[in-house]
């Protein structure tokens, strides 16, 4: 994946100014930053639904511009809210989606299957996800965002709210799916997440990218990479004032 | 295709949420229910019998008068000899009581045979009938003023009948030319005998045709506390609908939708199909409890009833994504809904029939697509019109929902734009 020179504004203001990393197959690659320093707003042009004011976008080859179709066919889409239907059922919630990513009936239902097993909820999968905890809500917001196996996964602060066993339960499925090839871009608040599973990071801050580096570079600028967090670094490039 | 599918599968997905929902389905297929009973059973009475028109008149002259022999003549001794449709005449004996009666409101009206009535006709001069008649009960008025007319037209062809007759009886030598009594009670006679004839075939004195235009059985109030509030349930179940889209785009779902390959116009399709459903399940639930149960009857046209009803859903459905586009959070869309639904039902003819209104009403109502939808449910199930006189409710239900739909496309947008 490659981002280049990403801009977009809301009005006067410049959500994102200047953007460009890439990705390359395979990697979990985090994207940091404080609230409102433009990560979301990257996520969604990325994942073709706000179109940037300038700059280019290519995924697994195929440009934004002229081919956000065949982008959307190799993608998958982990908001940060949770983006399911509280009424249905897991499985329908999976079906459905599955569906909408080009399934057929019966691959849908058998991916649908197979992600909520690998979430630990197959025997969940008929409860009405309105029932549910937060942590098998977001377990199943993620596994949503695999219908239809996409090659570049987008996971938009998959972790918020929820306790460290299915925090736990999430990160070793997106290790599990990186060993099975899938690319990753991962944003967090949380920095021992991003130490522990992403290869490289960029930390963002109003609306560019500040540093991009793997997490042991990063912490080697600040000194002995066993004795730096990832956080410290954070804190150092972007400061200790509040954000809102 | 694949888009086209996709649009089916959104309005699957809704109807599935629809059905797992309880309390939605009792809102919108009991509650509506329970009002079409109460207020079916409420309004039963009223004009639920056919009452007959009644036609009072009086005179001013004394007994043995042309107009008491008229009178006499015209009342109605027998109701039982009167076909349906036929006015009921009652002699008031009384010209001062009857007055006082209208002055009180207690009679419409009545008409008056003049004091010089007899003395005027015998003599060959004009004369006039008096209609008395409260200004503000427009049927009666013009009830009276027809019988009047009808009074006034025989008495002036007979006139010229009895002329002729006593012309020849003095030609022929039976009454002297000089002879003045003679000549009255011959007229007197003549023209006892004409309204006496009217009468002895038990035929009304006016006689009204009524052309059978349909098979509406004549004030079942379900014929139009149905449709009203079918009109009323199916707009306000698809604006409610226009939260749940919000939440959609709240939650992101929407968001999501598009980046799983669904176009823009895909997720609108979808969901209007989903609210169009539910309004076509409920037409049909609506009309087959009110056929069965309150003996609904469509008139000439059900062809009509049933697109009006179709119409109805669809500009419902589009009034919902308008709201929802409009709309920017969950309360508003809500709000919104609850106050556009209690606004427009009552403005628009659903709680009582449009026809009820004073003009200027009715008027202001053709601004809401209620107004347009009951008047041509009205037009077909109260007043046996056929297909045609429904045409403009159809046009003006498809120019709402067009501009509803042009409305949500331009104004769609999910979370992220």
């Amino acid at each position: 994946m490659i981002a280049k020179d990403l801009h977009k504004s809301f009005g006067d203001f410049k959500a994102v100014n200047g953007v460009s990393f890439s990705i390359n197959k395979g990697e979990i690659f985090g994207l940091l930053g404080p609230n409102g320093a433009g990560k979301t707003t990257t996520i969604r042009m990325l994942s073709t639904v706000l179109a940037p004011d300038s700059g280019q976008i290519i995924i697994g080859g195929h440009s934004m511009k002229s081919e956000a179709e065949a982008i959307r066919s190799i993608i998958g889409v982990c908001p940060q809210d949770l983006a399911l239907y509280e009424d249905l059922s897991a499985i329908d919630n999976m079906i459905f989606f599955g569906r909408m990513a080009g399934l057929n009936s019966q691959d849908a239902r058998t991916q649908a299957m197979a992600n909520l097993k690998l979430m630990g909820l197959e025997e969940r999968a008929k409860g009405k996800v309105a029932k549910f905890s937060g942590g098998m809500k977001r377990r199943i917001n993620l596994a949503i965002a695999l219908m239809g196996n996409p090659q570049l996964l987008f996971l938009d602060e998959p972790t918020v709210g929820i306790d460290p066993q299915s925090r736990n339960n999430i990160y070793e499925n997106i290790l599990g799916l990186q060993k099975k090839g899938m690319t990753v871009l991962y944003t967090t608040h949380y920095m021992e997440e991003a130490d522990r599973i992403c290869q490289r990071v960029a930390i963002m801050d109003g609306g560019k990218i500040i540093a991009m580096d793997t997490p042991y570079q990063l912490k080697s600028q600040l000194g002995s990479p066993d004795k730096v967090t990832l956080e410290d670094v954070f804190l150092k490039l972007t400061g200790r004032s509040l954000r809102d | 295709m694949k888009q086209l599918e996709r649009v089916w599968l959104i309005a699957l997905k809704d109807l599935k949420i629809f059905m797992n929902d309880r309390t939605a389905a009792f809102f919108f297929i009991i509650f509506p229910l329970m009002f079409i009973v109460l207020f079916n059973t409420v309004m039963k009475g009223i004009g639920g019998e056919d009452t007959r028109l009644e036609l009072h008149l009086a005179t001013q002259e004394a007994a043995g008068s042309l107009s008491y022999h008229i009178l006499g003549a015209m009342e109605t001794t027998d109701e039982s000899l009167l076909k349906p449709g036929d006015p009921k005449i009652v002699w008031d004996k009384d010209y001062d009581a009857a007055r006082q009666a209208v002055e009180n409101k207690k009679l419409a009206g009545f008409i008056a045979f003049p004091a010089d009535f007899t003395q005027a006709l015998s003599s060959g001069n004009s004369t006039s009938l008096e209609v008395y008649a409260d200004a503000g009960n427009i049927n009666a008025r013009a009830a009276l003023n027809g019988l009047a007319g009808a009074i006034s037209s025989q008495i002036g062809t007979n006139e010229v009948i009895i002329k002729a007759s006593v012309a020849l009886l003095i030609e022929g030598g039976v009454i002297s030319p000089t002879d003045s009594a003679g000549i009255n009670k011959a007229v007197q006679q003549m023209m006892t005998g004409y309204f006496s004839g009217a009468t002895n075939t038990g035929a009304s004195y006016i006689t009204f045709k009524t052309d059978k235009v349909g098979e509406v059985v004549a004030m079942n109030p379900s014929n139009y506390v149905v449709p009203g509030y079918l009109v009323m349930f199916v707009f306000f179940a698809s604006a409610i609908m226009a939260e749940s889209i919000v939440r959609e785009r709240k939650n992101h779902t929407l968001e999501r939708l598009l980046a799983s390959s669904v176009r823009r116009e895909a997720i609108l399709g979808g969901i209007f199909t989903g609210a169009a459903i539910r309004g076509l399940i409920q037409i049909v639930i609506f009309w087959g409890v009110g056929i069965l149960v309150f003996h609904v009857d469509m008139g000439l046209s059900p062809a009509a009833v049933i697109i009006l009803s179709i119409l109805m859903v669809i500009m419902s459905a589009a009034f919902s994504l308008m709201l929802a586009t409009l709309a920017r959070t969950q309360r508003a869309a809500g709000s919104l809904a609850v106050i556009t639904s209690l606004v427009l039902a009552p403005l628009g003819g659903c709680w009582w029939p449009l026809f009820l209104y004073p003009q200027w009403l009715q008027n202001i109502a053709k601004i809401t697509p209620h107004a347009w939808a009951t008047d041509g449910f009205n037009k077909i199930m109260v007043f046996g019109a056929d297909f045609g006189a429904a045409v403009p409710s159809m046009i003006a239900l498809l120019a709402f929902a067009l501009l509803f739909g042009l409305i949500a496309v331009w104004r769609f947008r999910t979370s992220a734009t």
